[in-house]
């Protein structure tokens, strides 16, 4: 009988969560250019930016949709190299590169969230 | 489109076309492409656009960091006309993934794949629709400006 040599990881976790990703990613997207573009300067001033991360429900918002994007993003690169046969070394390359980038943007973001000061008298508070 | 009753007549292999690895440009450029296969390919592309984008994004907003006079010298750029249309196509691009992305999701968890044309259609025509309305939304000032 047939084994699988290397994994037995037939990708079918990663197949659904790109679906849930993808979804939740719909539902934040209609979200952010409602947000960005039904104001023009909604998003394109630091006053306007600095105003919305007085509450936290955005910080943590935008933290999540920068992790969902760089997960489903990466996950979807990923996937298409996976259609093609790749030695181990370039196999682990790769999925190396993606990670490390994945976590180095997604800290990044990160940090210039945390960035943005709370200032206490804005109108919402935390 | 070949049938299945075609493979049953005993074609002898040497007659049967198959994909030619040292032609593999052309052979992808030239095979018969179903409303599948075009979403497939443009999800791909439209893909590897948006998680470049996302890069670009964190690194265009990275100013933040350095405070208000930064920040907003920064987004002058990003405000001029040019920025703006190349903005409206991002959201072309928006707008065909997470459709077709729906249609996927659709095909794999609601019986889509007896429709799955009729969607990619349907995706088409609500895209443009959504499309052309952002690019009111967008450009409004402007569009308004030349009927007065």
């Amino acid at each position: 009988m047939y084994r699988y040599r290397s994994s037995k990881d037939t990708g079918s976790k990663s197949w659904v969560l790109q679906r849930i990703t993808g979804l939740a990613l719909v539902v934040l997207m209609i979200g952010h250019y409602i947000l960005m573009h039904y104001q023009p300067d909604s998003g394109h001033t630091y006053g306007a930016v600095l105003a919305r991360m007085q509450h936290s429900w955005y910080r943590i918002i935008d933290m999540s949709f920068i992790t969902l994007g760089m997960y489903h993003g990466l996950n979807g690169i990923w996937n298409i190299f996976r259609d093609y046969k790749l030695r181990p070394w370039a196999k682990f390359s790769i999925i190396s590169g993606l990670i490390l980038a994945g976590l180095a943007f997604t800290a990044w973001g990160y940090n210039i969230i945390f960035s943005i000061p709370y200032i206490s008298g804005i109108a919402g508070g935390h | 489109m070949e049938s299945y009753s075609d493979l049953k007549t005993e074609t002898p292999y040497s007659e049967i076309k198959t994909f030619d690895q040292k032609k593999w440009i052309s052979e992808n450029l030239h095979y018969k492409k179903d409303p599948g296969n075009w979403a497939w390919i443009l999800h791909r592309i439209t893909g590897i656009a948006l998680i470049g984008y996302i890069f670009l994004h964190v690194y265009s907003l990275s100013p933040l960091t350095n405070g208000e006079a930064a920040f907003n010298n920064a987004m002058k750029a990003y405000t001029t006309p040019v920025f703006m249309v190349l903005e409206w196509l991002l959201f072309a691009f928006v707008l065909f993934h997470s459709l077709n992305g729906i249609r996927i999701v659709i095909v794999d968890w609601a019986d889509g794949a007896k429709y799955h044309k009729q969607l990619y259609r349907m995706s088409w025509v609500l895209g443009i629709i959504l499309f052309l309305a952002m690019g009111f939304l967008m450009f409004s000032h402007e569009i308004l400006k030349l009927f007065r």
